[in-house]
């Protein structure tokens, strides 16, 4: 599998890796982009096969990315890492196509249910 | 008078604070300290965010250099000789605020954003329009740590740290 992961935080893409590897998930190609543009740029360029990616970010934010794709034409799936888990937050990525919200400060585990159910999901 | 919502309470700070310290710092948590351990003389980084809407207010989180340095070790999983770049340290504290700010956005009434975080090297100063609600002083490692939430007066209009699409802020003194 490939998996994007798009976060302005150096630090926070560091411990999203990390944490991938904590939830089993090790071996995984992994691609990298700092911002909503560039992760739209890099699903039409690398085509991963699931995007991890944080909310607010600048230049695009993660909605805007994900309306941006969808409006496209991409299914890709895409799963939101983000501080903010708020009932309308995981609402509104429900409503835009997402396929789950984890909120910071996560665990393994949370990557490990999200991520089991998206590959169960793509057979 | 947007006051602060009866569900967000000290505890509730404490909590979001201990999370983020067990996730990713993967050490004791802080603990409650007495105010005087935090002097205007403590060199320190300071970040905050403002959240925005229904509920105005900033988060903000002041760490004595010593604990940032530490902190930016314990999330890059760096070795405790190495020395984190500047940019680093910015990130990593601004992550603190984000992960707190969004947090503490989740408990007070919506809709509202949350900004970017800005980073400096002294304690934020907030804006007129927002006064102190809840301050939590804690020792980490034998540092201060300060988290500060501070809310708006009257209309949800304005902010603290407007939200914005530049990159991550560095202000420095």
């Amino acid at each position: 599998m490939k998996i994007l992961i798009a976060d302005d935080s150096r630090v926070m893409r560091q411990i999203v890796i990390r944490t991938l590897r904590q939830a089993g998930h090790a071996g995984h190609e992994l691609i990298e982009a700092e911002n909503g543009r560039e992760a739209v740029e890099k699903v039409r360029s690398e085509a991963p096969d699931l995007v991890l990616s944080d909310w607010n970010m600048p230049e695009m934010t993660g909605i805007d990315a994900l309306d941006t794709l969808r409006a496209s034409g991409s299914t890709v799936p895409f799963g939101f890492v983000t501080s903010e888990g708020s009932d309308e937050m995981r609402a509104r990525a429900a409503a835009s196509g997402a396929a789950f919200l984890i909120s910071k400060p996560f665990t393994p585990e949370a990557f490990d249910e999200a991520l089991t159910g998206v590959f169960a999901s793509m057979g | 008078m947007t006051a602060l919502a009866p569900e967000l309470a000290q505890q509730d700070l404490e909590t979001l604070v201990a999370q983020v310290w067990s996730t990713y710092v993967l050490d004791e948590g802080p603990l409650p300290a007495p105010p005087a351990s935090w002097t205007s003389a403590t060199p320190c980084w300071s970040s905050a965010v403002s959240v925005t809407g229904a509920w105005h207010g900033m988060i903000a989180v002041d760490l004595a250099q010593d604990a940032a340095v530490a902190l930016t070790r314990a999330m890059l999983a760096m070795e405790d000789d190495e020395e984190p770049a500047a940019e680093d340290l910015v990130d990593a504290v601004g992550e603190v605020a984000n992960m707190v700010g969004g947090n503490v956005k989740a408990l007070v009434p919506g809709p509202s954003g949350l900004s970017l975080p800005v980073v400096g090297q002294s304690p934020l100063a907030a804006p007129s329009d927002l006064a102190p609600s809840l301050c939590l002083d804690l020792t980490w490692n034998g540092h201060p740590l300060r988290v500060r939430v501070l809310t708006g007066a009257g209309s949800s209009a304005g902010s603290a740290v407007e939200p914005s699409t530049a990159p991550r802020q560095e202000m420095l003194p």
